[in-house]
């Protein structure tokens, strides 16, 4: 009998401690996370265009406008430049050590987030091809 | 690779394949007497850093460049630069592309680029090239360099703070604060009045930075009033367009006119269609160039020699780390070639994976 | 060596051979596959001095397999009379792999490449390939080995036959599975030193080595096979690449052998790949050699110009020339720019490359060091013995 309270207790304070059940997201759910990607896909294009991000004034944009030709659904892929299979955010490495002169960015740099979600929202649409050259 | 019409002429007068870069004879219908070669470098974006610092790699593509320009054999009539010599209109750009453009053996006429103009509106540029816009005569075919980057007065005068924030809005290719590139009604009236004084029959080449052309708003890859400026060129059998700013191969043909871009020597732009948000008229005539590979900092970035026989141009694009390729007018289809590509059969991997 | 050959062809027929660790199959064109009797007879004729003018120079000479396959430490390298040309002995060791041959590819294949140096001024001095089919027909022991390996009598004996039996010994001179694959091939987290390790960081990164010198997902050749100007040789004629490049133009079309004119004249030989090809592209232009053994086949460069791995290293640190500060060439590749490199990436790097060399040249690199010690060491106690 308290066994059978406790688990009822514990699925009544469940249900009214988050208003749904888990996995029910809602409309409003969705809207604030979109947002929340929007800004820093927003950051990732103030990035994209900024001098700052290298040592020499040269921003990605220059080369890739509206990071055109970066193809973010190709990878990972094997990389000529990297000698192995390497995922999309160390080729954007290689660029800001190389034609950026800069120093690179752990994956988890809010910034290395920024770029390639400014980078893929860009390619949106466009169908996978992991492995292309 | 091998083109039957690659020749050096050499001191016995003997023809040997795969020479220097060289004037390119269309033994099929030129009048060799009246063929003559310009050389063309454009696009070299020289960067100021800070002090005498400037961006490396946009500094070395021009003087490879240039190096190479003066190995040409026989030598050209003259070296065209088309434009956007430094990167931000500075003065140290200007000067420091000026210097090593003045290591060319050769007399040189300029183009202006928007890169060039934005921060004074060319006064400095003007003082150490010249006019914007002005023509000449040359072996019996008609020159006119346009200053075609202008825009509207509003956005030019009335719309930034400052003349350096202005730079940097139109600095930007992708920046929806840019504004669209013009001839402009000044220029077209000077534009009619000039070619109002040249036979019909007088092969014309247009030099000019942006393209005359509709391709990509979005890039500026655009001349808002092109089909006017078409529209004055259309009367003339061998009119020619050459232009820069697209730091890519392009060409095209609408009615007489024939259409070639030149490269940049600083770093090459995507074509607009592998931009998936927005639709494109690239001409279809265009076998594109081969994607680079970015370690290789002159991949994509090249100079071109033009070749001018009876009224139309052969446009011979000088490429680092890849084959040269060669656009040539084809009088039996009426249109720009090129020589080997063409044929959508004859495409290589580097052209069809972008 | 020799099992895993035989193996290699059971497995994969005459089409590919397979290779050590690190390396993909050797490439074996249709018309000349291998075979134990090929691959014996190329390397008699390959060791054989007969096949020069004055009987003292063989492919051996100059690709020692105690010295990497090459003639180390020889700047450039001393053929008849101890004539000397203008570029360093590229290593047979993996050459195999090689698309073009030499250091301006001005050859298209192994078979091809073996021909030329015997009638070269330079090297075996021979006016023509007939000496050679003169002794081969004549020598029982070549018969004997001609008809084993290509079930022909001595008169129909042509440099076909001989070419193609030096490079079927050529495809067996294929060495990986160096420290360096058993690390990052093999997953032996032991088989390189900390300093290596952090020196094929560098190789990959900041050094920029990779995008040429290549490493791939499953092997590495070290090399992509095609040209670049370095800033090696052409440095020091800069101001003078106009003069030598319409020079060049005008020697080639009115008919010079381009073999004999590159290995003779500086001049022509620094213009590299441009010689070859006329591509103004090209000019000063090199094959990028595969970097492995290079431990052992120092001096480096196609002009044997830097004795050392370190030397070799800041030159590309500095951008393209060997003293800093230099002017740099008009024509460097734009692969090729100043590394901001430490003393100690430096010296982490030379160390990865030391990784590159494969046990068995090593073992005969060793072996002919040791035998020359003892030599002098008996020569030191023999002159001892007769001075006492």
């Amino acid at each position: 009998m308290k066994v059978l309270t406790i688990a009822l207790g514990l699925t009544v304070a469940a249900t009214f401690g988050s208003g749904a059940r888990a996995d029910e997201f809602t409309d409003a759910d969705l809207a604030r996370w979109q947002s929340q990607f929007d800004e820093v896909a927003k950051e990732g294009r103030r990035l994209w265009t900024s001098p700052e991000i290298g040592t020499n004034g040269v921003a990605c944009a220059q080369c890739h406008p509206n990071a055109a030709n970066t193809h973010p659904e190709t990878y990972p892929k094997f990389q000529k430049q990297a000698g192995r299979v390497i995922a999309f955010w160390e080729m954007i490495n290689w660029c800001l050590r190389n034609p950026l002169q800069g120093k690179q960015m752990a994956a988890d740099d809010p910034r290395m987030i920024a770029l390639q979600a400014y980078a893929t929202y860009e390619r949106r649409g466009v169908a996978l091809d992991p492995g292309k050259h | 690779m091998t083109s039957r019409r690659n020749f050096i002429r050499t001191a016995a007068g003997v023809v040997a394949a795969n020479a220097l870069p060289m004037t390119w004879v269309e033994c099929a219908f030129a009048n060799k007497a009246e063929n003559f070669t310009f050389g063309y470098i454009s696009d070299s974006h020289i960067q100021h850093i800070k002090g005498t610092e400037f961006v490396r790699n946009w500094d070395r593509g021009l003087i490879r460049a240039v190096a190479e320009t003066n190995l040409l054999s026989p030598k050209p009539d003259f070296v065209f630069f088309g434009g956007d010599l430094g990167q931000l209109g500075m003065k140290e750009e200007l000067d420091h592309g000026a210097s090593m453009l003045a290591k060319l053996n050769y007399k040189t006429h300029m183009v202006m680029g928007e890169h060039d103009y934005y921060l004074d509106l060319g006064e400095y540029w003007s003082k150490l090239f010249g006019p914007q816009h002005y023509s000449f005569d040359h072996k019996g075919v008609h020159f006119v360099v346009l200053n075609s980057i202008l825009t509207y007065d509003d956005w030019t005068y009335h719309r930034w703070p400052t003349a350096a924030q202005r730079m940097q809005e139109m600095a930007g290719l992708d920046n929806p604060n840019g504004s669209p590139f013009m001839v402009g009604d000044t220029q077209r009236k000077w534009l009619a009045k000039d070619l109002s004084k040249v036979s019909k029959d007088t092969p014309l080449i247009v030099l000019s930075h942006s393209p005359l052309q509709k391709i990509y708003r979005g890039w500026n890859f655009w001349t808002e009033d092109a089909e006017q400026v078409q529209a004055l060129l259309a009367p003339f059998k061998n009119a020619n367009v050459l232009y820069g700013h697209v730091h890519q191969i392009q060409y095209n043909q609408v009615g007489s006119i024939a259409f070639n871009s030149v490269m940049a020597t600083a770093w090459p732009w995507p074509y607009p269609q592998s931009y998936a948000q927005a639709a494109s008229q690239l001409p279809k005539l265009t076998v594109p160039m081969n994607r680079a590979d970015p370690f290789f900092e002159r991949d994509a970035t090249g100079w071109q020699f033009i070749d001018v026989g009876t009224g139309r141009v052969t446009a011979n694009y000088q490429l680092y780390d890849n084959k040269s390729r060669t656009v040539a007018f084809d009088a039996a289809t009426g249109q720009p070639q090129d020589v080997i590509y063409q044929p959508p059969t004859a495409r290589i991997p580097p052209q069809t994976h972008y | 060596m020799r099992w895993s050959i035989l193996m290699s062809v059971a497995l994969f027929g005459a089409g590919a051979v397979a290779a050590p660790l690190g390396l993909p199959p050797v490439p074996v064109p249709a018309d000349n596959a291998q075979s134990p009797a090929k691959v014996a007879l190329g390397d008699a004729l390959f060791h054989d001095k007969r096949f020069s003018s004055t009987g003292t120079v063989a492919c051996s000479n100059c690709h020692d397999l105690a010295k990497g396959l090459t003639d180390s430490p020889l700047v450039t390298s001393e053929g008849i009379n101890k004539l000397t040309g203008t570029r360093n002995a590229p290593t047979v060791a993996n050459a195999a792999f090689n698309h073009l041959q030499f250091w301006d590819g001005r050859s298209p294949s192994l078979e091809d490449q073996s021909t030329h140096p015997f009638v070269n001024p330079v090297e075996m001095g021979l006016t023509s390939h007939d000496p050679i089919l003169a002794i081969v027909r004549a020598d029982e022991k070549y018969k004997k080995q001609f008809k084993d390996a290509f079930n022909i009598e001595a008169a129909a004996i042509t440099m076909t036959q001989v070419s193609q039996a030096i490079a079927a010994f050529e495809r067996t001179q294929i060495y990986g599975d160096s420290p360096f694959d058993r690390y990052w091939f093999g997953g032996d987290k032991a088989a390189m030193t900390s300093q290596q390790i952090r020196g094929f960081d560098v190789f990959l990164n900041q050094g920029r080595c990779v995008s040429c010198h290549v490493v791939e997902q499953d092997n590495a050749l070290f090399t992509d096979g095609r040209f670049h100007n370095i800033g090696a040789g052409i440095n020091r004629i800069q101001g003078d690449v106009p003069r030598f490049v319409t020079a060049f133009l005008g020697a080639k079309h009115a008919g010079v052998d381009v073999d004999v004119k590159v290995l003779s004249d500086p001049h022509s030989s620094e213009l590299g790949r441009f010689a070859i090809d006329d591509q103004v592209d090209s000019i000063g232009a090199f094959k990028t050699p595969t970097l492995r053994n290079v431990e052992l086949t120092a001096p480096y460069f196609h002009d044997g110009s830097l004795k050392t791995l370190r030397e070799v290293v800041v030159h590309y640190n500095n951008g393209g020339v060997t003293k800093a500060g230099d002017p740099v060439n008009d024509y460097l590749s734009g692969g090729i720019r100043p590394l901001d490199l430490t003393d100690a990436q430096i010296d982490d790097l030379v160390a990865f490359m030391e990784a590159l060399t494969s046990p068995a040249l090593k073992a005969a690199h060793d072996a002919a060091a040791a035998k020359t010690a003892s030599a002098s060491a008996q020569t030191v106690s023999a002159q001892t013995a007769s001075a006492n």
